[in-house]
């Protein structure tokens, strides 16, 4: 009897997350098709500062344990914050890079099957990234590397600017801030 | 109306496998059994599969605990086929995106792993009804077992398609959506039908199993044989601005 209720609740949610990924599905094509994707330039730079074991460890040897993991707190938030401007661009990337995969222009569907794969590579990436950060929330004090999301960024930078140019030579694309 | 052997239980029990039927002459006529062989295979097993369990049941000499058997069996290759189906739709979302192939395929292999393990437990704390009826007991414990690996299977693969903001092409998403509302349908029924709970009006649940079904056939006449939508990559214009300055930024950061 538990066992049947728990079964039939588990039912009921898993059919509404289907139901509503499958609306949010058509929904998400609908907007496509009218609004331009935007990503969110990220301040490379600052990021890798944030990320820096060298600046970590200056900060360990300087200040008093305490107040150095309330540092590191407050720097694993902005890096989380970060990576998850970095998730998000790479959706908004995948969108645009499937979309631009039917082009009839071989180069075009080339650069956009690199872009998607580099794009979705970052957003897996960025999860490991961000479940990273948040273990190192709950211990300060442990180590932590975020290197490959930011080498692997700076590559997705590079093909969606490729593929923006095969598509519009005129058109600019900008994933990084300017400095 | 809602009474076993009625004209609507007739109705639900066959309509769903000829249709089933005509949608695997459509996708042979429209070489999609060729994209989908393995759902082809199941198209047209499910159809032979009802039609024969249908033959039995309606047939006087036929005894109930031979229908069970002959249910378990074909439920067995079902399932086989239905996992088979959810394989080759992540083959069809994975195939062209090879960063997620790795990852993808050791993440539904565990979740696979998991469900089975969740499913066992499931299935040994399930009470046995009657000695009398083994052969239905067993078969409810079989179907709830397999709706629990394939709803959660299912599952997994819309999760991960969100996550990821995958595209998936119409036939693709109309032979998820199917399979995906039909085994939470039959989870859920199953379980309620396994635990004994509605054993005086079990022909209800049948009902509700054949509506979803005949339902699930229409989703998939409905997705595989709608014309696919071109897409035009001048619709998705990339986000803009500045190109020159990035570029600059780009180079610096790359040679550093």
């Amino acid at each position: 009897m538990n066992l049947a209720i728990v079964l039939v609740i588990a039912a009921v949610l898993a059919l509404a997350t289907i139901l509503s990924v499958a609306v949010s599905r058509s929904l998400q094509a609908k907007a496509n098709a009218i609004l331009a994707p935007t990503v969110c330039p990220i301040d490379v730079e600052a990021f890798r500062n944030l990320i820096n074991p060298a600046e970590d460890d200056y900060l360990r040897c300087r200040l008093p344990p305490g107040q150095f993991r309330v540092v590191r707190r407050e720097r694993l938030r902005a890096m989380a914050a970060y990576v998850h401007v970095a998730a998000s661009n790479a959706a908004v990337l995948v969108r645009v890079g499937e979309a631009a995969l039917a082009a009839g222009d071989p180069r075009i569907a080339e650069a956009a099957h690199e872009l998607v794969n580099d794009a979705l590579l970052l957003r897996r990436n960025a999860t490991v990234a961000l479940a990273r950060i948040y273990l190192a929330l709950a211990w300060p004090n442990s180590g932590f590397a975020a290197v490959r999301v930011v080498d692997r960024y700076e590559r997705l930078s590079g093909t969606a600017m490729l593929l923006g140019r095969l598509q519009n030579p005129a058109a600019s694309v900008r994933l990084s801030a300017p400095r | 109306m809602l009474q076993p052997h009625s004209f609507l239980w007739h109705y639900l029990w066959l309509a769903p496998h000829v249709l089933q039927v005509v949608l695997a002459v459509f996708l042979w006529r429209r070489g999609l059994h060729r994209l989908f062989p393995v759902f082809f295979a199941y198209t047209l097993f499910e159809a032979v599969e009802e039609f024969t369990l249908y033959g039995m049941d309606v047939h006087p000499s036929v005894s109930g605990e031979s229908w069970w058997f002959a249910f378990c069996v074909g439920l067995v290759l079902e399932g086989a086929f239905k996992l088979g189906v959810i394989g080759e739709l992540f083959l069809h979302l994975l195939g062209p995106r090879t960063a997620l192939a790795k990852v993808g395929s050791r993440l539904i292999s565990g979740a696979g792993a998991f469900l089975m393990l969740l499913a066992v437990l499931s299935a040994a704390y399930v009470r046995m009804d009657h000695p009398k009826y083994i052969w239905s007991y067993r078969a409810h414990i079989l179907l709830q077992s397999f709706y629990m690996i394939e709803c959660g299977l299912v599952l997994f693969l819309f999760l991960f398609v969100a996550y990821f903001k995958l595209g998936w092409n119409n036939r693709t998403f109309g032979i998820a959506l199917g399979l995906g509302i039909l085994s939470c349908e039959h989870l859920g029924a199953w379980a309620v039908t396994a635990s004994g709970i509605l054993v005086d009006k079990q022909y209800l649940l049948d009902f509700l199993n054949m509506a979803t079904y005949h339902l699930c056939v229409l989703i998939w006449f409905y997705y595989l044989l709608l014309p696919q939508k071109s897409v035009t990559t001048s619709a998705v214009p990339l986000p803009e601005h500045n190109l020159a300055l990035w570029n600059q930024e780009l180079e610096r950061l790359l040679h550093q």
